[in-house]
C-alpha cells in the first residue's frame, strides 16, 4: 500500500455544507478489482480536484459518491450519514458531466429548471433561480434556445447552470472542460475559478489535465492504478512528491528522471550518473544516507536547470542540445545526457545552437531523489 | 467527366424510373378511375378512358351512412360504417396498446441487466418469423374454446345481467379477441424497432436525470421517450397499417358485428356476382385512414433528435 497522506484542514466559521468522506471504498468490475481502498477526507466547501491518468478510477470514484456506481465494499459519508445506498436523487449532489448531457428536448431554462420542475418548487421560485444563474453565467439571452442551437462553451456553461440551479450541497464535475478546444477551456477554467469564489460548496472536480487541477485545487488528490498516490494542496504536491509518479505526473513539462548512484566522496553524497556527477544538498544528503552506494532515481524539474557555461563543477550537468522547441518567452530544449533524454526549460534569448554541449547548474532544492524499487521519495 | 454524366443520366434511368412509377401508381389509378365506373363499363372493357363517372358505387358502399337513400338501390347490402368503425377501433387501440408495451419492453431490454435478457431479446425476433397462417388454426381454436367466460362465472353473469345476452363470451367474434392477437403478432417488431432507438439515446442522459432527481419512471418519460418519438412514429405506421390491412386473422376471428373493412370487400363477391364497381370504391375509402395516418405520424419523424445533448 502506498503511503496516503490526511491533512486536516478546519472548517471555516460559516461551515454549513455536509463533509464527504470515503471510507476504504472498492469497486470490482467482476473479478477486476479497479479501486483499491480509497480513504480520502473532504473538508466542507473545499475544491478537491481528482488527477491522474485515464485508467486511474478516477471518474469511477465520482460516480460511485454520485451514485450512479454501486460501492463493492466500503463505504461513503456525509458528515458521519452513510449514503451508499442511496439513489443519486437522495444525496443533495449535483453533476456535471463530461459530454454536457443536455436534454435535447428542452430549451435552455427547461434544462436549467428540470431539477427544479421534479421538486414541484413555485413556478415564481424556479423563475427566480433560473434567472439568477442565467445571469451569473451570461446566459440570459440563450434561455429559449435548445442545446442543438448552441456552441460547445454555451453548452457547457448550461451544463455548469444545470448544477448551479440546484442549491445542493456537493458539485461534482467530471472532466467538464475535456471537450473544448484549448482556448475555450482556458476560458471557463478561469471562469471556473471565478464561479468557485462566489459559490461556497463542496466541489469534487476530476481531470487528466494536471493543468487544470493546479490552477483550481484547494487540494489535489493524484491517483494511479485504483490507488491514491498522494493529496494535499497543489503546492505541497508540486515542492514534495511523495513519489516518482506523483514527481512525473504533476508540473509541465514533466520531471526528468535519470539513474544514479549515490557515492560518498570526501564528507560529501554525491548522486553519480552517466555523465554527471552532483553533489547532495546537506539535508537531502541526510535523508538519502541508507541509500549510499545503492542506486536511484536522480528527478529534476525541467525549470530548475539554469543555464550557466562557467558553473562550478559538482553542481551541474553538461548536456548535448537535441531538440529546440520554441514557445513564446520560454524554449523547451530536449537534450540528451548519455544517451536519456532530459527537458530543459530556458528563456528564450538564451543563446544556443542544435548540436552544442551546454553546461546547466543544478539548483539545490530541485533535486528530488526516488528508491528505485519502491519509487517513493527519499 | 463525371459531372457531366451527373448532369444527364442515361435515359435508360429514366426508363426505369418510368416503368417503377408505373408499377406503384398505376393499379391505384385504375381502381380510382374504375371506383367512378358503372360495373358495366369495368366488365365490357372497351371503354378506357371515356365514360360517364358516377358516384353510384360510393352510394352504394356508403348506404348505411348517408343521409338519403340512393334511388338505385332498393336494399342497403355492404354496411360500411359499421366496418370502418370497427377497423377503426381495432386499427387504433391495437397500436396504442403496441407501442406502450413496446415502448417499456424494448426499454427494459435494452437497458436493463437481467437475466435471460439475450434469449428474450432473440425471442422477440423468433415469434416475427412465425408466419400468421401458422398461428390461424390454434389460435381460431383458442379463442373459440379456452378463453370464454362461463355464463354463470361473476362475469358472464354481469354481462348476462347488464346487456341481456346469453352471458358467455368468447375471445372469438370480439373487438378485445381481434385487438389481442395484432398486439401479439406487432410486438416483437415494435419491441426490436424501438431498441434501436434507445441505444442510441446517451446514457448519460439518463444519468444526469437521475442525479437531477428523477426516479426510473421519470427518467423513461421525461427523458427518454421525448427523444424516441421518431422510432414511436415508425412503429406506429409500421403496427397501424398491418392492423388495418389485415385479413387472415380477422377473417377467422370476426363475427358479422365486429369484421373489418378488409373483410367486408371480400365478402362483397359472390358466386353470381363481383361488384367490381363498389370493390373498388370500397377500396379506396380504405386507403384513405392509414394516409391521414401515416401523413401524421411522419410529421414526428425527424432526424438528430438527440443533436445537441451531448458532445463527441
Amino acid at each position: 500500500m502506498l503511503p496516503v497522506t490526511l491533512i486536516s484542514i478546519n472548517n471555516g466559521p460559516n461551515a454549513a455544507m455536509p463533509r464527504i468522506q470515503l471510507a476504504n471504498l472498492t469497486k470490482s468490475y467482476g473479478d477486476v478489482e479497479v479501486l483499491h481502498g480509497i480513504d480520502l477526507e473532504m473538508a466542507d466547501t473545499e475544491f478537491t480536484v481528482l488527477v491522474g491518468p485515464s485508467g486511474c478510477g478516477k471518474s469511477t470514484t465520482l460516480r460511485m459518491i454520485a451514485g450512479l456506481e454501486t460501492v463493492t465494499s466500503g463505504e461513503i459519508y456525509m458528515d458521519d450519514q452513510r449514503i451508499s445506498h442511496l439513489e443519486p436523487k437522495d444525496r443533495d449532489l449535483a453533476m456535471v458531466f463530461q459530454d454536457y448531457a443536455l436534454y435535447p428536448h428542452m430549451n435552455v431554462a427547461r434544462n436549467m429548471s428540470f431539477a427544479l420542475r421534479l421538486e414541484k418548487r413555485p413556478k415564481a421560485e424556479i423563475n427566480a433561480k433560473v434567472a439568477e444563474v442565467a445571469e451569473m453565467l451570461g446566459l440570459t439571452e440563450y434561455l429559449l434556445r435548445k442545446p442543438a442551437e448552441l456552441s460547445g462553451g454555451q453548452r457547457q456553461r448550461v451544463a455548469m447552470g444545470r448544477a448551479l440551479t440546484r442549491d445542493s450541497a456537493t458539485f461534482l464535475f467530471d472532466e467538464p472542460l475535456s471537450n473544448l478546444d484549448a482556448k475555450l477551456r482556458g476560458q471557463m477554467r478561469a471562469e471556473l475559478a471565478i464561479m468557485r469564489q462566489k459559490v461556497r460548496k463542496n466541489m469534487i472536480y476530476v481531470t487528466h489535465d494536471q493543468i487544470e487541477a493546479m490552477t483550481l485545487a484547494d487540494r489535489i488528490v493524484v491517483m494511479h492504478s485504483g490507488h491514491i498516490q498522494q493529496q494535499g494542496t497543489p503546492q505541497e504536491l508540486f515542492m514534495r512528491p511523495v513519489n516518482k509518479f506523483v514527481a512525473g505526473f504533476l508540473g509541465s513539462p514533466p520531471m526528468n528522471f535519470l539513474k544514479a548512484v549515490l557515492e560518498s566522496e570526501g564528507g560529501q553524497t554525491v548522486a553519480a550518473g552517466e555523465g554527471f556527477r552532483i553533489a547532495l544538498p546537506a539535508e537531502l544528503a541526510d535523508r538519502a544516507r541508507g541509500f549510499v552506494g545503492k542506486e536511484v532515481f536522480f528527478g529534476i524539474r525541467p525549470s530548475d536547470l539554469d543555464f550557466s557555461p562557467d558553473g562550478a563543477e559538482g553542481h551541474c550537468i553538461d548536456l548535448r542540445v537535441a531538440v529546440s522547441e520554441y514557445i513564446g518567452a520560454q524554449s523547451v530544449l530536449i537534450c540528451d545526457c548519455a544517451g536519456e533524454s532530459v527537458t530543459v526549460e530556458v528563456k528564450s534569448e538564451t543563446p544556443i545552437a542544435l548540436g552544442e554541449t551546454l553546461r546547466f547548474t543544478v539548483r539545490d532544492d530541485g533535486i528530488h531523489l526516488f528508491d528505485c524499487i519502491t519509487e517513493g521519495a527519499i | 467527366m463525371s459531372s457531366a454524366s451527373n448532369d444527364r443520366p442515361n435515359p435508360a434511368f429514366y426508363a426505369l424510373l418510368g416503368t417503377l412509377i408505373f408499377m406503384a401508381i398505376g393499379p391505384v389509378v385504375l381502381m380510382f378511375v374504375n371506383s367512378f365506373k358503372l360495373d358495366i363499363d369495368i366488365i365490357s372493357g372497351t371503354s378506357g378512358l371515356f365514360f360517364l363517372p358516377t358516384i353510384q358505387n360510393y352510394e352504394a358502399a356508403l348506404c348505411d351512412v348517408l343521409w338519403y337513400e340512393p334511388e338505385h338501390l332498393d336494399y342497403c347490402a355492404i354496411r360500411f360504417g359499421g366496418a370502418f368503425k370497427n377497423s377503426i377501433i381495432i386499427a387504433l387501440i391495437s397500436t396504442v396498446l403496441t407501442l406502450v408495451i413496446g415502448c417499456m419492453a424494448a426499454y427494459g431490454i435494452t437497458r436493463f441487466r437481467f437475466m435471460g435478457r439475450d434469449t428474450v431479446s432473440f425471442a422477440t425476433l423468433a415469434v416475427r418469423m412465425v408466419p400468421p397462417a401458422v398461428l390461424l388454426v390454434p389460435v381460431f381454436g383458442l379463442w373459440n374454446n379456452t378463453f370464454c367466460l362461463d355464463r354463470d362465472g361473476m362475469i358472464g353473469g354481469f354481462i348476462r345481467d347488464t346487456f341481456g345476452g346469453r352471458g358467455d363470451v368468447c375471445l372469438a367474434g370480439t373487438h378485445s379477441g381481434i385487438i389481442l392477437i395484432y398486439v401479439a403478432m406487432n410486438l416483437p417488431f415494435v419491441i426490436w424497432i424501438l431498441q434501436s432507438f434507445i441505444v442510441q439515446v446517451p446514457r448519460s442522459l439518463e444519468e444526469a436525470a437521475r442525479v437531477d432527481g428523477a426516479n426510473p419512471f421519470q427518467v423513461f418519460y421525461m427523458v427518454v421517450l421525448p427523444l424516441i418519438k421518431p422510432g414511436l412514429a415508425a412503429a406506429a405506421i409500421f403496427t397501424f397499417r398491418i392492423a388495418w390491412n389485415e385479413y387472415l386473422l380477422a377473417s377467422a376471428l370476426a363475427d358479422r358485428d365486429t369484421k373489418t373493412v378488409p373483410i367486408l370487400i371480400v365478402n362483397n363477391t359472390s358466386e353470381f356476382n363481383i361488384e367490381w364497381g363498389v370493390i373498388m370504391a370500397t377500396g379506396m375509402l380504405l386507403a384513405i385512414p392509414p394516409i391521414i395516418f401515416t401523413l401524421i405520424a411522419s410529421k414526428q419523424i425527424i432526424t438528430g433528435m438527440t443533436a445537441g445533448a451531448v458532445k463527441g
